[in-house]
């Protein structure tokens, strides 16, 4: 092993180390509880996480030195993110410090970086991405939001759909058609719009676990200035797949998977269910799918960092690791019997406790239905196998 | 202690050019229809290689070979299907007599182990039948032992008995082929093995006379083995991936390469999947055999279990993509595929290592 992997795997694990003593005695307890039953954080939970991860220097610690980062190494962002998932802590909102900062100091104007960058480090303004439309799904590229130039200003025509938190959002990063004439590929832009500028309706979407997450992002005559154009006009796709590239290593998945293993052996352990041999049995499967998950993921990652990488490894942690994920939530409902299906929308918005026990049987329910999309959002596990198949396998 | 990675990747190297000019598919018919079972020159060049002193240490002519080094090995064992002893004799054997012998066995048994003159298979296996367990009684030894690996040609044995007097504690002993009475076989995928029979066998013990239970080093090297097979199975792995990729391309049916289908596609990928698994779990079982017994077992069990059901998940879908090839004793696959079922019997199979895993795991709860 190089030098410099044997450094970036101690840097990790200090790193893993700190996040245990944050989680121990700095962490509020009021949120760490809150997030560890599942139950609904609203905006205000968020942005006091958010603005707690900037303070202990982890938010943008991923960003270059330059921009005030830590220069971290794909190794210590993954080990990051597992670890805060293990300890049960709440999501780390990906939508500024992750996605647009990264599209920002890489592609963006002097002005755009000043302009933005240090408001998306401490989370004063609050991102949401506009990229999927009714008909773009997983063929994004066939999107139809259209800018119109006029002026010094596109006009903003469209519907933006599975919108995460927009209706929380400050600022909206969209993808949107600026030329029907050219090449699919060719005729996107990357605009940053206002969500308070007129024209912009923001409607929920209900979904089964009862929590409102995601929306459809209506857009009529929305007037965004030249200024917010990020980079060239038509290179917007160019930006996405960065933005893919710079998001690809989804540590949270293995630390999620992790923690609800954890979990589920103690309920079971608690309702005296380790004697079911077929339950015992069961856990000892999940068990053996973490290892193999946890071993091939840090490899996929160290081979990142030293060149040996096939292109596959993102889609490979993103495929097993929800797969996992989903099925220790799966079970770990169906052993709190009726607890498990036992429904108070109120409480777990209130940081109530469910109807029946234990304390953090609904928001497992909460958190089971939710995860459910894990293996449709980010690139459906079918795009993931059609990408390994192209990618690594050549077919 | 670990080994310098540009070692392991030197040695790596050499084992894939010696194997791809020496022990081709079509070379390697010719030692599947020898009735010795095994290439006599192949067995020769190992020594030359020094893969039989690969475990040995270097003052006895040895390379110190740790376990990733041990796998650089065993994958091109596993690429080429190599016939010959190099697990049962260079590695088990060898780690036993490494761990459990006297200075003096050393002495008499390693140059001949290194140099390939002197070929070592470990009995470890009762014949279930009453009264038929090994058990060592005053220097001889009585019962029997099946299906030992290579026990059609090795020279002498390494059988786990019984001490029946010192109260039955498990102890190794060494026997020269000619004290047993043996019925040898070939297994499926064409190496040999033997059921021995012992009776009042001229037995010596491994290990000092009256030397504690050798149930530790017994699991050790039994671990190691376990290790050497998940690396085996990922050099079998590789192999049908290439190939079922290459097929996919270049198979044409309804006027298309067969792997345009998204349905193939998807399978391939999984395979893929299981191969990067198969290969970060071998690490991991690797890295694990330094660890205390309890964390080891727990790791390197876990390993072999998911690596068993993983690499037979990989030969069945690549003999079924082949088609009617893949069941064909022309091509390779088939030969893969019936190794991996036999490489399953060997040092414990999917069942058991699950339940060694789930023990460790869980056992804390």
């Amino acid at each position: 092993m190089s030098e410099s992997m044997l450094q970036a795997r101690l840097r990790a694990a200090r790193l893993k180390e700190e996040i245990r003593h944050f989680c121990a005695h700095v962490m509020p307890a009021d949120l760490l509880a809150k997030s560890r039953r599942h139950q609904v954080l609203d905006k205000a939970d968020y942005l006091r996480w958010m603005r707690l991860l900037q303070t202990q220097g982890w938010a943008i610690a991923h960003w270059p030195r330059e921009h005030n980062g830590q220069d971290w190494s794909p190794l210590e962002r993954f080990a990051f993110e597992d670890e805060l998932a293990r300890q049960g802590c709440p999501w780390v909102i990906p939508f500024g410090v992750k996605y647009v900062g990264a599209v920002i100091y890489t592609y963006g104007s002097e002005a755009q970086k000043r302009r933005f960058l240090p408001k998306i480090a401490n989370t004063e303004e609050f991102w949401a991405q506009g990229y999927s439309e009714p008909e773009a799904g997983s063929d994004l590229v066939a999107l139809r939001t259209y800018a119109e130039r006029d002026g010094d200003h596109y006009v903003v025509n469209g519907q933006k759909v599975w919108t995460t938190y927009a209706q929380w959002a400050d600022w909206m990063f969209c993808l949107v058609r600026t030329d029907r004439e050219a090449r699919p590929q060719k005729g996107i832009s990357f605009l940053l719009i206002d969500m308070k500028s007129p024209g912009i309706k923001v409607r929920p979407i209900a979904t089964m676990d009862g929590y409102h997450h995601v929306n459809e992002v209506w857009l009529k005559d929305v007037r965004v200035p030249v200024g917010n154009l990020v980079g060239h006009e038509g290179e917007g796709w160019t930006y996405a797949k960065f933005l893919l590239k710079n998001e690809r290593t989804a540590g949270a998945l293995v630390g999620m998977a992790w923690h609800a293993l954890h979990r589920l052996q103690r309920l079971a352990k608690e309702q005296g269910l380790l004697d079911q041999s077929l339950l015992r049995c069961r856990i000892a499967e999940y068990e053996l799918r973490f290892l193999a998950l946890e071993e091939t993921a840090y490899q996929a990652v160290e081979a990142m960092m030293d060149g040996s990488e096939n292109g596959g490894e993102a889609s490979l942690i993103k495929i097993r690791g929800t797969e996992l994920y989903q099925d220790i939530a799966a079970a770990t409902v169906d052993a709190l019997g009726p607890a498990g299906v036992a429904w108070d929308a109120a409480a777990l918005h209130a940081g109530g406790l469910p109807p029946l026990r234990p304390d953090d049987a609904g928001g497992l329910l909460k958190d089971h239905l939710y995860n459910r999309a894990a293996t449709i959002f980010g690139g459906a596990s079918e795009i993931q196998r059609n990408i390994v198949a192209k990618v690594v396998l050549g077919l | 202690m670990s080994m310098d990675p540009e070692m392991v990747a030197m040695l790596r190297d050499n084992a894939q050019r010696y194997a791809a000019d020496n022990y081709s598919f079509q070379q390697r018919r010719s030692v599947l229809h020898n009735p010795a079972g095994h290439g006599i020159q192949a067995w020769r060049d190992y020594a030359e290689l020094g893969w039989l002193a690969l475990r040995m240490p270097e003052d006895c002519g040895g390379m110190s070979a740790d376990t990733a080094a041990v796998g650089a090995v065993m994958e091109v064992v596993g690429s080429h299907l190599l016939m010959e002893p190099i697990l049962a004799s260079a590695i088990v054997c060898t780690g036993l007599v490494l761990k459990q012998a006297t200075p003096q066995q050393q002495a008499n048994l390693l140059p001949r182990m290194a140099d390939g003159s002197l070929k070592l298979a470990f009995a470890s296996i009762d014949d279930p039948a009453p009264g038929a367990a090994c058990e060592l009684r005053g220097g001889t030894l009585t019962g029997s032992k099946i299906g030992v690996l290579h026990g059609d040609i090795a020279d002498q044995f390494i059988i786990c008995a019984c001490n029946v007097d010192a109260g039955g504690v498990p102890v190794l002993c060494l026997t020269e082929a000619a004290q047993i009475s043996r019925e040898s076989f070939r297994l499926v995928d064409g190496r040999g093995a033997a059921n021995l029979r012992f009776e009042s066998a001229v037995a010596e013990r491994l290990g000092p006379e009256r030397g504690a239970s050798a149930a530790a080093v017994i699991s050790e090297v039994c671990d190691e083995a376990t290790v050497a097979l998940c690396a085996e199975a990922l050099g079998v792995v590789r192999c049908l991936m290439a190939s079922t990729c290459e097929y996919l391309k270049v198979r044409k049916q309804f006027g298309k390469p067969i792997g345009a289908n998204q349905a193939l596609q998807h399978r391939a990928v999984d395979m893929f999947l299981l191969q990067q698994e198969i290969a970060a779990l071998t690490q991991a079982a690797q890295g694990a055999m330094e660890r205390p017994a309890a964390e080891r077992a727990r790791i390197v069990s876990g390993a072999r279990a998911y690596v068993i059901t993983a690499a037979r998940h990989v030969a069945n879908e690549a003999v079924q993509m082949h088609g009617g090839l893949g069941i064909s004793d022309e091509l390779d696959i088939s030969h893969y595929f019936r190794r991996l079922m036999v490489n399953t019997a060997l040092f414990g199979g999917r069942d058991q290592h699950f339940f060694r895993f789930t023990e460790e795991t869980l056992s804390s709860l």
